[in-house]
């Protein structure tokens, strides 16, 4: 059975979400630094009222920061008690998705990913590529800092 | 000269006060306008909303605020006489009333806020004094309700009328018929000892003689009827004119004391209240709140000397169970700030009866507001949405009543404002009509959007600054800033949210939900690498401007935030960057301020770039482990609806010199 996954791109490649995790996207113009906090987290905005960490996909997974542009987005995710935002370079698209049709992401990937890529799955002809939320927005960094 | 001190003293206690009895009175002018819908009288309510006058205009004295004190002695006045007339409000006075109540609310609400209060209405004093007790009135009150025979009625001047009309001293108005007889008189019964007896027990307004035909009942052909003020029983009355129980005729009943010093029977006293203002109750979290930082520093202690090799297992324990103790007392001090929802909605029903009336439409109200408390600083806060929505329902969402007829629903339009607790953090409040619904095409029209797909998308649309619904602002909904307010308040300055529910024909429904209490503090906020920061007042200790000459650097070592002294008195208290200390971009011009705490007991000083001024902002705490740094509170709406961090400056200074202590070490 199809179920809706949103997608969103980052530096050209494409990820997916279940559609069933995301609260919402937004448009993104900007956030509140913290300082202290990881270098993957662009700061805190507010969404809906409330105040959500936003997680930079790009310096998470290893790029270069952009700056802002009117097509960038946030897709707001819920994991578990935590409400975050993930900054994206655009996300504008829900499409249909098998679950039967993920495939583990190649080896090379995974690992270079740092375990962020959990699976690939075909969206039409598309490749894109599902994301491990709870190590993405992991905080296994704070502690050590 | 005892000036403004002792009013500003007063006036704290005033405020309170007067909220207090403005909101009782409302509610009793709505009790005494449904009484008069079916012509009842209201006896109690206008008792008690001639009480309330009575202290406000007491307490307004007090404080020395003119407006509010005429305001309150006509009011005072008018409802003086109903009560003397059982609760008989006249049907036009109920209009002035209210207005004059609004008039004092209004005048209420700018002494809280320190503005000018407005000088008095002179016609609207007018218009009350002219209902007030005419010199005849309650005589001619009394003609009108005190049955007497023409021969005695004829023979009582306007004084006696107004005496027997009564004064609200407990007494009541009777008449005792005495029929002087020789053989009476053999018993010592004449009409001069029967004046003196009665006399003794009462008040004799007047002896009125009547001539009758001499038979066996009036040997004499003569009765003198007595018209007596009394309080004293029937029997003490008959005993003393020598006549049966039942020749004590009453013509009025007793009239209820009036002691206006008298307290309320429901006031706080008797329930075991004591009303606190907040701000005590502030002060107390405040002293909590060093508690809590002097047993962090006993835990350290506990740890320095586990680790120096210590047993402190029995002192751990102690420490834990004092972490205990300090929660609860925190949530015993939270739970003391909460008011009942009721009293934040109490004073519904009165706006929406005026609205109703300025608008030409029928509405009728339930209001619900359950069991649910709030913190009062949120109430404080929500309250002024509530009206905000109440106003848009009355004025978009109810039909004028024949248009409504038209439409095959009841003549009255139905609004429902509702609360519950939604769970132990969250309120949820209702606002809910079965007006036309939200014309959601018109809407995106007017501003020039395209129609909202969905519900929430509608929300966002009516929040929209500037948006309004009509040509020409209505007198009660203003112009369309409201929503945009009501949506900043609860959403982006409690941290709430709101659903809308409308559909056309049917009616709409606004769902608030907000947090059961909030933490507010008076902040200083500044500049600093191009930022903007909070930081609490109360861990302020001074702000200082930074001069070049009064700073010295120390030497410090590579790769750390750059250490100088400022000159401060005479005495070098440590200065750091607070953009270094934080990795920001530096702002170009030059440095101006430092702001001093002091950490156990040594001031420390950050450098910033510039104050931007002093308020009240509510704090939200950053509750993901991402976000949860040292130094970093929590955040705040300064009102660009972009979170801005609320800073404790203390523990960022204690976190600074840890970390260089760890280098040295």
């Amino acid at each position: 059975m199809s179920l809706l996954h949103v997608l969103f791109k980052v530096a050209g490649a494409e990820y997916a979400l279940p559609y069933s995790g995301v609260l919402l996207m937004e448009s993104y113009t900007g956030s509140t630094r913290v300082p202290g906090a990881p270098p993957h987290v662009a700061g805190l905005m507010q969404v809906r009222g409330r105040v959500l960490p936003v997680i930079d996909l790009r310096v998470r997974f290893g790029l270069e920061r952009q700056p802002v542009t009117p097509d960038s987005r946030v897709v707001v995710v819920q994991a578990g008690p935590r409400a975050l935002a993930l900054l994206a370079d655009s996300a504008r698209e829900v499409v249909k998705i098998d679950p039967e049709s993920y495939r583990p992401a190649p080896e090379m990937v995974a690992e270079s990913g740092q375990g962020f890529v959990k699976s690939v799955a075909h969206a039409g002809s598309r490749l894109v590529m599902l994301i491990d939320l709870d190590k993405v927005i992991g905080e296994e960094r704070i502690h050590g800092s | 000269m005892s000036g403004p001190v002792d009013l500003a003293q007063f006036l704290g206690g005033f405020l309170v006060e007067a909220d207090e009895n403005l909101r009782l009175a409302g509610r009793n002018m709505l009790s005494v306008e449904h009484d008069l819908k079916q012509g009842l009288p209201s006896p109690r309510a206008v008792r008690d909303l001639y009480r309330s006058m009575h202290t406000i205009k007491g307490l307004a004295a007090m404080v020395g605020v003119e407006p509010i004190v005429e305001l309150a002695h006509a009011m005072e006045a008018v409802l003086r006489d109903a009560d003397r007339r059982g609760g008989r409000l006249p049907a036009n006075a109920l209009e002035g009333l209210l207005a004059a109540l609004r008039a004092i609310e209004e005048r209420v609400a700018a002494l809280a806020r320190g503005a000018t209060v407005a000088e008095a209405p002179r016609p609207l004093l007018e218009r009350l004094s002219d209902l007030g007790p005419l010199p005849g009135q309650p005589a001619a009150a009394a003609r009108a309700s005190i049955d007497l025979p023409a021969e005695i009625a004829g023979k009582l001047g306007e004084s006696e009328w107004t005496q027997l009309a009564g004064s609200g001293d407990g007494r009541r108005a009777v008449r005792i018929d005495f029929i002087p007889s020789t053989a009476r008189a053999a018993e010592g019964l004449t009409i001069t000892g029967v004046r003196e007896r009665i006399g003794a027990l009462g008040e004799i307004v007047k002896v009125v003689p009547l001539s009758r035909p001499a038979d066996a009942q009036t040997p004499g052909g003569l009765v003198f009827a007595l018209l007596v003020l009394t309080a004293a029983p029937d029997e003490a009355l008959a005993g003393a004119a020598g006549v049966r129980v039942e020749e004590v005729r009453l013509l009025r009943p007793a009239s209820p004391v009036v002691a206006a010093e008298e307290p309320l029977e429901d006031s706080g006293a008797s329930r075991g209240v004591v009303r606190v203002d907040v701000s005590r109750l502030d002060d107390a979290l405040e002293k909590l709140s060093a508690l809590v930082v002097t047993r962090f520093r006993l835990g350290r202690a506990v740890a320095e000397l586990a680790a120096a090799g210590a047993d402190v297992r029995a002192l751990q324990q102690i420490v834990l169970e004092n972490g205990r103790q300090l929660r609860d007392l925190r949530g015993a001090i939270m739970r003391a700030r909460m008011i009942r929802a009721r009293e934040m909605l109490e004073r519904v029903p009165l706006l929406v009866r005026g609205l109703a009336r300025s608008t030409s439409k029928e509405v009728v109200l339930d209001l619900d507001a359950g069991k649910a408390e709030l913190d009062k600083a949120v109430a404080e806060r929500v309250f002024p949405a509530i009206v905000h929505l109440v106003r848009n329902a009355v004025d978009h969402g109810a039909e004028p009543p024949a248009e409504r007829e038209r439409a095959g629903k009841p003549r009255a339009a139905a609004l429902r404002v509702s609360c519950f607790e939604r769970s132990s953090t969250q309120l949820e409040l209702t606002i809910e009509d079965d007006g036309p619904g939200i014309d959601a095409e018109a809407l995106a029209r007017r501003a020039g959007r395209e129609v909202p797909g969905n519900e929430e998308a509608l929300l966002a649309l009516l929040t929209v600054p500037g948006l309004t619904t009509r040509d020409a602002a209505t007198a009660t909904s203003g112009r369309g800033l409201g929503m945009n307010i009501v949506k900043r308040t609860i959403v982006d300055d409690l941290g709430g949210e709101i659903v809308l529910r409308t559909a056309r024909g049917r009616g709409t429904t606004f769902v608030l939900r907000i947090p059961l209490s909030i933490t507010i503090i008076d902040a200083f906020s500044f500049r600093c690498g191009q930022q903007p920061f909070v930081v609490p007042v109360a861990l302020v200790e001074e702000i200082v401007e930074v001069n070049p000459t009064d700073i010295t650097r120390a030497p410090s070592g590579p790769g750390r935030a750059e250490l100088r002294m400022l000159d401060r008195r005479g005495a070098a208290v440590p200065l750091v960057n607070l953009e270094s200390v934080f990795h920001l971009e530096p702002e170009a011009g030059a440095r101006r301020k430092a702001i001093v705490v002091r950490r156990n007991g040594q001031p420390f000083a950050f450098e910033v770039d510039q104050m931007l001024g002093q308020q009240e902002v509510v704090v939200r705490p950053l509750q993901d482990p991402l976000v949860r740094r040292p130094g970093i509170v929590g955040s705040t709406d300064l009102g660009n609806g972009q979170p801005t961090l609320v800073l404790d400056l203390i523990s960022l200074a204690h976190n600074l010199s840890r970390r260089r202590g760890d280098v040295r070490a």
